[in-house]
């Protein structure tokens, strides 16, 4: 039996024209971005490993997952044709008549929502370079008619440093995902896109990708995720590690290790913490590696990084680092450089919200936050950055 | 990185009152008095004195430290001690 074709997303419109073909005829394919396509040795020659079972029907998105290691998830086609339909439904999509694609669509949220969705429901699909190309993405808006689009939390920020004062009305739906959803953003944003109704989006990329999905003004909170999706289950395992079950998430994964299928009653992990309240109603507690210990007190760094988000309409990121003790801490990247009255009001806000174990080690600042190519600050590379400025350091 | 280099006593100063105490630059000055920093606490006394001991080499009393009530309070008990401040 033939090989799984590999589809490299570089020219978007050629990109979408392949993956129509693909689908249609049913052989499984991978999708990987062209950024992303030496990302691991074994991407040389991975097709061979997919068994031959799974050679029909599927797909696979290349993604760095809950472990920041780069891994293959692979679905089943009608399966997530199927989401994409539920997704129609719960988000109210019959008005839409068109999707703008900001993100690349070899993001499963932007390949599920959007290029699928369209390619099940007959809409159009509009393809931009999303803020990369931010007079090409203005123009798309402002020439939007019924239209959706799907953004990923930090691009909140960057649309209003650079439409700010804008609005766009052709747009009636607007997502969020992938990372924190930007509460703090929605005046803005509803200034911006006046007759949006907007949603949070919660899932992985191991979900393909939805678990849950809210509208913004059925929660008061970024961390508030609504309820599980139909046919979606939710649970809290230990230390409130959320786990999943979803007819619609992967069937197996590949990596460096080998081929894993995913049988349908294990429960998924994927990374982050939550606990439900007596409604069913979830609640994000952050990432498994955002909560941690210093000085024997519990440091959660969502709740640090909402008092950062609610005074900095810049963006943010930050990575873990130990401080000279041995103690694990954080350090807080702002981005672009914050003015004094921007870097006071954070600062302020820090000392009397936080106590003095929850500062980051660090705050620094560099002109431009590394994306990775789902549009979120890439934090390993964060760190590496060269043109860091440090504005403030604890002293310890 | 990219980080200032400290030349005065002064600016030593100011570097450490940011550090222990979480000020950004411009909510420094040598007038700020310990009850308008609610982080001049308990811990702040102790990371104060932490700080003085390692950036100009003097030990702070436990009665100096506690009974420190400014800036300039700070600078006047580090001065007794021959550690000169040029504004």
């Amino acid at each position: 039996m033939k090989s799984v074709q590999v589809l490299i997303e570089r020219d978007p419109a050629r990109f979408v024209a392949d993956l129509e073909n693909h689908w249609n005829c049913k052989k499984t394919f991978a999708c990987i971005h062209e950024k992303s396509a030496t990302a691991a040795p074994w991407l040389s020659d991975f097709p061979e490993r997919i068994p031959p079972a799974y050679r029909e029907g599927h797909y696979a998105l290349l993604t760095s997952g809950s472990t920041g290691a780069p891994k293959l998830v692979i679905g089943r086609q009608e399966r997530s044709e199927e989401l994409a339909g539920v997704l129609h439904s719960v988000q109210d999509s019959e008005p839409v008549r068109e999707t703008i694609v900001a993100l690349p669509l070899t993001y499963c949220y932007a390949f599920v929502n959007q290029w699928l969705w369209s390619k099940v429901t007959g809409r159009r699909l509009v393809l931009t370079a999303g803020l990369a190309r931010p007079e090409v993405f203005r123009e798309s808006l402002r020439h939007a008619r019924d239209a959706m689009i799907c953004l990923v939390g930090p691009q909140a920020a960057m649309l209003g440093a650079m439409f700010g004062g804008q609005r766009f009305t052709g747009v009636i739906r607007l997502h969020f995902a992938g990372g924190r959803f930007p509460q703090e953003q929605l005046p803005a944003l509803r200034q911006m896109f006046p007759n949006a109704v907007i949603f949070n989006n919660y899932g992985c990329a191991e979900a393909l990708p939805r678990l849950t999905v809210r509208r913004a003004e059925d929660g008061q909170a970024a961390s508030d995720i609504g309820f599980p999706l139909p046919g979606v289950e939710l649970k809290s395992g230990e230390a409130n590690e959320l786990l999943f079950l979803s007819r619609y998430r992967c069937v197996a994964q590949l990596d460096g290790e080998g081929f894993h299928p995913v049988a349908s009653s294990q429960w998924l992990a994927n990374g982050d913490l939550a606990r439900a309240d007596g409604q069913g109603r979830w609640q994000l507690l952050g990432r498994a590696s955002e909560v941690f210990k210093r000085y024997g007190e519990k440091i959660a760094l969502p709740n640090v990084l909402t008092t950062v988000n609610q005074q900095w309409p810049g963006q943010v990121g930050y990575y873990r680092e130990k401080d000279r003790a041995g103690e694990d801490g954080y350090v807080l990247i702002l981005s672009p450089p914050p003015d004094e009255s921007h870097l006071s009001g954070l600062m302020q806000a820090l000392r009397a919200r936080h106590p003095r174990t929850h500062w980051p080690l660090r705050i620094e600042c560099t002109a431009t936050l590394p994306m990775g190519t789902n549009g979120k600050v890439d934090s390993l590379a964060a760190q590496t950055t060269e043109d860091r400025t440090l504005l403030w350091r604890q002293r310890l | 990185m990219a980080t200032a280099t400290l030349t005065t006593n002064i600016e030593k100063l100011k570097d450490l009152a940011l550090e222990v105490f979480l000020l950004s630059p411009g909510e420094f000055n040598l007038d700020l008095k310990r009850e308008q920093i609610e982080t001049w606490d308990s811990l702040g006394v102790v990371s104060l004195a932490v700080g003085v001991q390692e950036t100009f080499g003097y030990h702070l009393t436990q009665d100096e430290a506690i009974n420190i009530t400014s800036i300039r309070g700070l600078i006047a008990v580090l001065e007794a001690r021959g550690i000169s401040f040029d504004e």
